[in-house]
């Protein structure tokens, strides 16, 4: 008897979310753009009015990516911040808006992704600035089928930036490949010969960092990859995996990670060990003082690493203008109060000022004229930038950002490395 | 024959930090005949306030020693006001109570301390030995020896003290405690207070080796439950022996095992849990438990 009546409440229960579920299906499609209004002009789209304009953002705001994804929310929401609080950014249209940000927590969960960007596709204008690659890929195709912009996502999968395949879709950050070529490109320059160990993450990530170092080093005969092994992202130590690679005789040691506390433990690991080679790491995890001060990277000849951003983290970046004002934005209204350890908050603050360019390039309040404009950006030097990158969004199989400098470590921070030693 | 030795070591010391949070697992269990899920979570909130207390001035030593009491006084405090209400329900709603407190503690770390990594200092110093051609790092050794230390505390205390009697007879059945003059409520605030203690120092001693942030537990917790179960229960030098058993299989079998390789390494103690689960439910030195009619 009491499992009938639990069944009934069960199937009340669902029956009931089944009824919110369709009401919310029609409500959504109410809200759908793309019609002419009626002084003849395009009908502005979803999220758009004439005073404001409001940008979704799906991120990992907890779990073990919480610390990057809400420094991705930090910045952009400090680039705005700052800007609403100066009058609001001024459109190609000619009207002034406000810009607001909805930003939901996806936990770096690709489900969890995708429906918050089903929550989000119809209250906002456009998606940005959202970092990881699986959790974006949720949602790619449900983006392109409802023409709704993921625009100057933090991703370095090329396939967001091919039109082609993702025409609603464009990546801020540079791929995986151009780090990873950069940085073969200069080793295998230096002429001498160099034995190569590569420790990578078993995903896209690091796939993409691999095969960009090898077509940086193809042809050059000097460079010789002796050991390459994977790790798992959900793994707590990778002593196992270093003692293996020390073994190999490596000099120069490819580090293609993204979990911080690793990338720590395996620089402290490799010199409990002995093995002092040379170290190349990814743009998101060198930052000078939350990862190579803790890890000692002072001990090795050479610790190396791409990028296109100053690190707020480098010793000299609080004292330039650019850098206070950042940092003060960032504490005022992006609710972070400190210096920032990862990078990705520069990052979404140069995805703000992006964005503010393709804004003052709309004529029209919609998602289509949104896309155009958006890939019509070139030679755009954004804050914060380093000399010889700019964001250029008009070449394709590029994402906005594609030129990156070398950086050597000097002890404090990064200077340029133009070639090898 | 170094590498061998060297991956043998690695993975004591990574077991270690495994076992570490998994006597805490079974210490509350033990004691209140819970499995606390936010154990992980707790022990980040006491490194927390070590670090704190470290930044304010404070010594090393003396903050942690400071944070081990704070922590006993919060797990007490949180039996009392929170997970006693949940005790004598059923074990289902509990478990969910400790899902929803580790939830709220991450939570809670993250709006104080940012999710910015911090570097904790360590208690050892970075040296390293010199063990039969393998290297190893004083703080692996230091943290080896705190574990059997504690391992052997909690063995004595369990069978040879009249409080860890006490702490077990209001575990296994409260009402016939409370009949034998035990203070049922006062013991299941100091096996919490205990266990919070406890996570305490595991969060001290691992936090200079995975950086201190809210989720600094999170993938050491599944290690923790797994040498839990293969451990058994009930026993904590049981769950030594799994967690360290775990740490050094996993470096094995990721290197000698070509199928297995680094990517397959984290099936290793699952795999291993079927296999002496289907052998001996109770797990390696788990008691079995045994019902009366």
């Amino acid at each position: 008897m009491s499992t009938n009546r639990r069944m009934r409440r069960a199937a009340a229960v669902v029956a009931g979310i089944g009824i919110v579920a369709v009401l919310a299906a029609g409500c959504a499609r109410g809200g759908g753009g793309g019609d002419r209004s009626d002084d003849g002009g395009a009908a502005a789209s979803p999220g758009i009015d004439d005073t404001s304009i409001t940008l979704g953002i799906t991120t990992p705001l907890s779990g073990a990516t919480a610390g990057p994804g809400t420094c991705t929310v930090a910045g952009i929401t400090a680039y705005f911040g700052a800007k609403n609080a100066a009058g609001g950014v001024e459109f190609g249209d000619g009207k002034t808006r406000e810009v607001k940000i909805e930003a939901l927590d996806d936990e770096y969960d690709p489900q969890k992704a995708k429906s918050n960007y089903d929550q989000l596709k119809s209250s906002v204008f456009a998606m940005t600035a959202g970092l990881g690659t699986p959790t974006n890929r949720a949602w790619r195709e449900a983006a392109t089928a409802d023409e709704v912009p993921q625009a100057l996502i933090m991703t370095g999968d090329p396939i967001f930036s091919s039109v082609e395949e993702s025409p609603w879709s464009l990546g801020f950050v540079p791929i995986y490949q151009n780090e990873g070529q950069a940085f073969g490109e200069l080793l295998a320059s230096s002429g001498d010969e160099h034995k190569v160990a590569i420790l990578s993450q078993n995903d896209d990530y690091g796939e993409g960092y691999v095969e960009g170092f090898k077509k940086g080093i193809e042809g050059a005969d000097n460079i010789q990859i002796v050991k390459e092994l994977t790790y798992e992202s959900t793994d707590t130590s990778v002593d196992a995996q270093l003692t293996e690679l020390a073994g190999s005789g490596a000099d120069v040691f490819f580090d293609a990670m993204s979990i911080t506390p690793l990338v720590i433990s395996s620089l402290q690991k490799a010199q409990e060990l002995g093995w002092l080679p040379s170290w190349f790491l990814p743009s998101n995890t060198s930052s000078p003082t939350a990862i190579l001060e803790p890890g000692g990277a002072a001990a090795f000849p050479g610790v190396y690493t791409v990028a296109f951003a100053q690190s707020a983290s480098a010793p000299t970046f609080a004292e330039s203008e650019a850098g206070s004002t950042f940092l003060s934005d960032l504490k005022q209204y992006g609710n972070y109060p400190d210096t920032p350890a990862f990078p990705h908050c520069v990052w979404s603050y140069q995805v703000g000022a992006t964005l503010d360019q393709v804004f003052q390039k709309m004529t029209e309040p919609t998602r289509e004229d949104f896309m155009k404009q958006l890939r019509s950006v070139s030679g755009y030097t954004a804050p914060l930038m380093l000399d010889g990158s700019s964001v250029d969004t008009t070449q394709d199989g590029q994402p906005a950002v594609s030129t990156v400098q070398v950086q050597k470590y000097n002890g404090k921070g990064y200077a340029p490395a133009e070639s090898w030693g | 024959m170094g590498t061998f030795i060297q991956l043998i070591v690695d993975g004591l010391s990574t077991g270690s930090v495994y076992a570490a949070l998994a006597l805490a697992i079974v210490l509350v269990n033990q004691a209140t005949g819970l499995i606390n899920f936010a154990q992980g979570g707790m022990a980040v909130l006491s490194a927390y306030i070590a670090w704190a207390l470290n930044g304010v001035g404070l010594p090393l030593i003396v903050a942690i020693v400071a944070a081990v009491a704070i922590s006993f006084v919060l797990g007490a405090v949180i039996e009392r006001f929170l997970v006693r209400r949940f005790e004598r329900g059923d074990p289902d709603t509990a478990v969910v109570v400790t899902v929803g407190l580790l939830t709220l503690i991450t939570g809670v770390c993250a709006w104080i301390w940012t999710y910015n990594n911090r570097q904790f200092p360590s208690l050892f110093p970075l040296d390293t030995v010199s063990i039969a051609g393998a290297v190893v790092s004083l703080r692996s050794l230091g943290t080896i020896v705190v574990i059997v230390v504690i391992m052997l505390v909690l063995q004595a205390l369990f069978l040879g003290t009249k409080l860890g009697l006490a702490l077990r007879a209001v575990a296994v059945n409260p009402a016939s405690a409370a009949f034998s003059g035990i203070p049922v409520g006062r013991h299941l605030m100091i096996g919490w207070g205990l266990a919070a203690s406890l996570g305490a120092v595991a969060g001290v001693l691992v936090a200079p080796q995975l950086t201190l942030t809210p989720g600094m537990m999170d993938s050491a917790l599944v290690y923790a439950l797994a040498a839990v179960i293969l451990g058994g229960l009930t026993s904590p030098l049981g769950v030594v022996v799994a967690a360290w058993l775990i740490g050094v299989l996993e470096n094995l079998a990721a290197v000698y095992v070509p199928f297995i390789g680094h990517d397959l390494k984290i099936a290793v103690p699952f795999i291993l849990i079927f296999v002496v689960l289907i052998i001996r439910p109770q797990g390696l030195f788990g008691r079995r438990s045994v019902v009366r009619v």
